[in-house]
């Protein structure tokens, strides 16, 4: 494979990995892999959920120690055994998951890790900076805890950026950002990185923003490199192929992939609704009829308010419903109480008022589980926080929710819970060595996985799905879409938490619209247009 | 390749599969090799250390070794001994094994078990009838009592959000106090006063027939009731936390309460019943001491055998499997020190000999971490400024 990337000629290449290899276990991550960089370029590296893309970064980074391979900077032999030795040779990272501690601040979060003095001035005039220059403005004083998913990933970014690495790694940095964000966020770095001689290793599942931003791509296929050339001469179908060994259908996957082109998304995705779900199960039929009735919302929320420990409004008098077999989405720009909502329903946390009914009924939500026992699943924003247990097993977070189902008077059901578990490994193509691996161990999109497997199975008469395909690779977010539509086929009322236009536009019959904590507006999928939505999220009625 | 779901994973243990497996015998890796190596020089510091110091106190450093492994474990009569100290520290661990795993820091242990003492004291001296009746209900009294008592720093934390390891500590000053009040008020619990002499600060003693029993004779091995329990907790511990419904959301709460939460754990309810359990196996093991071995209540009675015990859960990692082994290890310290004392060697040289040992045997893991990282950190300092324009070593590129 190398031998198309030999250069004889120019400067040798900022960083190369040659023949890394890491196994755990009987789990080989990397298998031999190549990997060159040269300055100015941007290169994209893909593959699917546990193809080892972390690991390989990790390795970079000195978080991991490589069984066999090495690291060349502008040609000469490194060795990288720490963090810190990965800073000095100008390498930095942003993690896959949030690495911020929550009760300190914006400029406090930057700074940590710096050896030397710190001066809160200084680094507060860098966030700013940093921010203007790669637009993403964030105040520095602001306390992380505060802060929505979209921003934190922002601070993580300027942590990153600040440092002024020479090669920057970026794992899955665009999840909870809007495409717009990612589109302009990458623009910037682009420039950024041609006229400054970095290099940039960017890990994305969003095809659109590897095809857009990338230079080359390398795709990784169970540790080993399985395809490599110049972003120009491929396509993103050549690109999912690659990755997951098969053709995969790009139509409404699309939406979460932003492959979809956003001028007017009502009228690009009507034929797709229509029939063009290709292997998909079909679509569950007229949805739209059973929300008319009245008196059958399986999920009513009525005048929820909250506010947060600061006194701001984070839900003011919410009101929806959702009914049985339908897919009702809830869009607006990130922060507008979307996470509230979703820790509400969760359990995690009381309103101060109003209430939420399921089927009819009014849930108790100050007892813990209580919504779950009424039958919601819930995929939370944050999988990491409220969803999973990581350093339990895979298998006691796949019955985590349901323990009096796998437990007698006193004990746990062993036999039970391992069968439970290995056979939604098998369903959901968990990717694990054993359901007894810690679900640490997992590779990102995998952990998610777990949560999907756990929640879609409990038969649930509800389903919140927040940003359910965040961190899936191409094939898993195929097969998303279709157990939600299955799902709502079966008689599920689903209630899908999206930032992104696109997918809302292709999964949704109904699509309410939240600002500033209220809903400004339901429209059917018929009925809504980019300009109306648009409205809407801007806090007008339309 | 790395999707495997099938049998090849972990055969089902059997129940001393488990009961292995929590005290960490599965795998002993290079770092359990070079801790184990660690705390052997360590203990031989310790030793030299301690020798040297009863040199300069104008002892024999030979006798002092020799004491200490004479009162421990030489003999028949110095693993009783042995046992005997282990029990109490043994229970307060399982206690504290408890709080850890929910995530709350109970270090109030030495406070709940004189609280313990103290009502087992007060049951075991006014309660008419037979022993057995009386003694069950003594130590259940006991438990009680120091359930109650970290039961008020649960309270305080679950209605306030006062930090529990701050209550727990300063109720122990308070429940030193009240001990001292019980035994020095004539209308509580201080002694009658033989005739001869005032009355002491201290209880009357507990009448024979109230105290626990144990098997075996001086010089064979003697096993108290005391010990009997404290094991026969391990095992039900052991299995509960591994294996239970009760134990697997007390993990869960313990590692991620948010997760906990969305599962329907209630963490006032868990968390809070699990500092009182922690409270109650201390308050027990006060009831032991007092009916196994000191039979009286004096403000002393204690003698560290709260801070102890939690030091033994903190070495045992909150495994009740590893709290054995450890438990018995800290009663060998304990054996081998006061029949040091009784040698001659001054007080305060037998504590600072103690204390020694202690550090001994808690220091090595945290020595071998660090060891650890440090080795890793130091080998590429002297690799890579060595070679800084050598240009791709002359290693084929080819490796496909
Ligand atoms: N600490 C670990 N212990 C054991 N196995 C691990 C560990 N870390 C990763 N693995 C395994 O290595 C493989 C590669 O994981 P990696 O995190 O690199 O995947 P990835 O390409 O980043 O996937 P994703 O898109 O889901 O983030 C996975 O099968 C994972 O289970
Ligand atoms: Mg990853």
């Amino acid at each position: 494979m190398s031998h198309d990337r030999a250069r004889t000629d120019g400067p040798a290449p900022a960083l190369e990995l040659r023949g890394i290899s890491k196994r755990y276990g009987p789990v080989v991550a990397c298998d031999a892999v190549d990997l060159t960089v040269q300055r100015g370029e941007v290169h994209g590296l893909l593959g699917e959920n546990g193809a080892g893309k972390s690991t390989l970064m990790k390795v970079l980074l000195g978080l991991v120690h490589a069984d066999a391979g090495e690291i060349l900077r502008d040609g000469a032999r490194v060795e990288v055994h720490t963090p810190l030795q990965a800073a000095e040779l100008g390498l930095g990272m942003v993690h896959q998951h949030f690495s911020l501690i929550e009760p300190l601040t914006v400029w406090e979060n930057v700074a940590l890790g710096e050896p030397g003095r710190v001066d809160r001035n200084t680094i507060c005039a860098d966030v700013e900076a940093v921010g203007a220059r790669y637009g993403l403005a964030v105040d520095p004083t602001a306390t992380v805890e505060r802060l929505s998913a979209g921003e934190r990933q922002r601070v993580e970014l300027i942590k990153a950026l600040r440092r002024d690495p020479k090669v920057l790694v970026l794992d899955e940095p665009t999840s909870v950002l809007t495409i717009a964000e990612s589109a302009a966020l990458f623009e910037v770095l682009r420039t950024a990185v041609a006229a400054e001689g970095r290099g940039v290793i960017l890990i994305s599942h969003k095809l659109a923003e590897i095809t857009a931003a990338t230079d080359v791509v390398s795709v990784l296929r169970r540790g080993r490199l399985a395809f490599h050339c110049r972003t120009a001469d491929t396509s993103a179908p050549e690109l999912a192929r690659q990755m997951v060994g098969r053709d995969v259908s790009l139509r409404a996957e699309g939406a979460a992939l932003g492959l979809v082109v956003t001028d007017d998304p009502a009228k690009h995705l009507t034929p797709v609704l229509a029939g063009g779900l290709g292997a998909v199960p079909a679509e569950p039929p007229a949805p739209e009829a059973s929300a008319d009735v009245p008196g059958t919302a399986a999920l009513a929320l009525h005048g929820l308010c909250v506010a947060g420990p600061d006194g701001r409004t984070l839900l003011d008098h919410l009101d929806l419903e959702v009914a049985t077999g339908e897919i009702v989405a809830l869009y607006g720009v990130e922060g507008n109480g979307q996470a509230t909502l979703g820790d509400l329903l969760s359990g995690l946390m009381a309103p101060d008022a109003g209430e939420v009914r399921v089927d009819g009924r009014p849930v108790s939500l100050d007892r813990p589980g209580a919504l779950h026992h009424a039958g919601v699943g819930v995929i939370p924003e944050d999988r990491h926080r409220s969803g999973v247990v990581l350093d339990m097993s895979v298998a006691d977070n796949l019955v985590m929710t349901d323990l009096r189902r796998f437990s007698g008077r006193l004990l746990m059901r062993r036999a039970q819970i391992r069968a439970q578990a290995e056979e939604l490994v098998e369903r959901f193509a968990i990717r694990t060595p054993s359901v007894d691996a810690p679900l640490r161990t997992l590779s990102g999109g995998n952990q998610q996985r777990v949560v999907l497997a756990r929640e879609l199975s409990a038969n649930p008469v509800v389903l919140v799905a927040a940003q359910p395909t965040h961190g899936l690779d191409v094939g898993a977010i195929e097969d998303m879409y279709a157990r939600l539509r299955e799902a709502a086929a079966s008689g599920v009322a689903v209630l899908l938490i999206s930032t992104e236009l696109e997918e809302v536009m292709a999964l949704a019959s109904r699509i309410a619209v939240i600002s500033s904590g209220r809903i400004t507006g339901v429209l059917d999928v018929a009925d809504a247009s980019p300009q109306r939505l648009g409205m809407l999220v801007g806090g007008e009625a339309a | 390749m790395t999707t495997v779901s099938g049998p090849a994973g972990t055969p089902r243990r059997p129940l001393a599969g488990y009961i292995v497996g929590s005290v960490g015998l599965r795998r002993p890796s290079a770092d359990a090799w070079r801790t184990a190596g660690i705390t052997v020089l360590c203990v031989a510091v310790a030793v030299g250390l301690a020798a040297l110091l009863v040199t300069f106190a104008d002892g024999s450093p030979v006798e002092v070794v020799d004491a200490l492994f004479t009162g421990s474990v030489a003999d028949t009569a110095g693993w009783s001994q042995t046992l005997v100290n282990a029990a109490p520290l043994l229970l307060v661990a399982l206690g504290a094994c408890i709080a850890n795993r929910a995530g709350v820091f109970n270090i109030g242990q030495e406070g709940q078990l004189l609280i313990g003492a103290m009502v087992g004291c007060f049951v075991a001296l006014r309660l008419q009838g037979p022993g057995w009746i009386v003694i069950t209900v003594a130590l259940v009294a006991a438990a009680f009592g120091g359930g109650a008592w970290s039961g008020i720093s649960a309270a305080m934390y679950y209605t306030r959000g006062t930090n529990v390891v701050v209550t727990t500590l300063l109720l122990t000053f308070i429940a030193a106090q009240v001990v001292q009040f019980a035994v020095n008020s004539p209308s509580l619990l201080q002694e009658e006063g033989m005739g001869s002499g005032p009355a002491r600060p201290q209880s009357d003693a507990v009448p024979d027939y109230l105290r626990l029993a144990s098997f075996g004779q001086y010089p064979d091995l003697t096993i108290g009731v005391g010990v009997i329990v404290a094991v026969v907790a391990t095992v039900v511990l052991a299995v509960l936390l591994a294996r239970s419904r009760w134990g697997f959301r007390l993990t869960m709460l313990g590692l991620n309460p948010m997760a906990a939460r969305h599962a329907g754990v209630r963490a006032s309810r868990l968390g809070g019943s699990a500092l009182v359990l922690s409270g109650a196996f201390a308050g027990l093991a006060g009831g032991v001491i007092l009916l196994g071995t000191v039979f009286r209540l004096q403000p002393a009675i204690s003698n560290n055998f709260g801070w102890d015990g939690l030091l033994v859960a903190l070495v045992a990692r909150s495994r009740p499997g590893l709290a054995l082994p450890v438990a018995v290890l800290f009663g060998a310290l304990r054996s081998g020190s006061s029949y040091l004392a009784a040698t001659g060697v001054p007080d305060y040289l037998v504590d600072v000999v103690q204390a020694l040992l202690v550090l001994a045997f808690v220091v090595p893991p945290v020595l071998s971490t660090l060891w650890a990282r440090r080795l890793r950190n130091r080998a590429p300092v002297a690799d890579t400024p060595a070679r800084p324009t050598a240009a791709a070593p002359a290693k084929e590129e080819v490796q496909v």
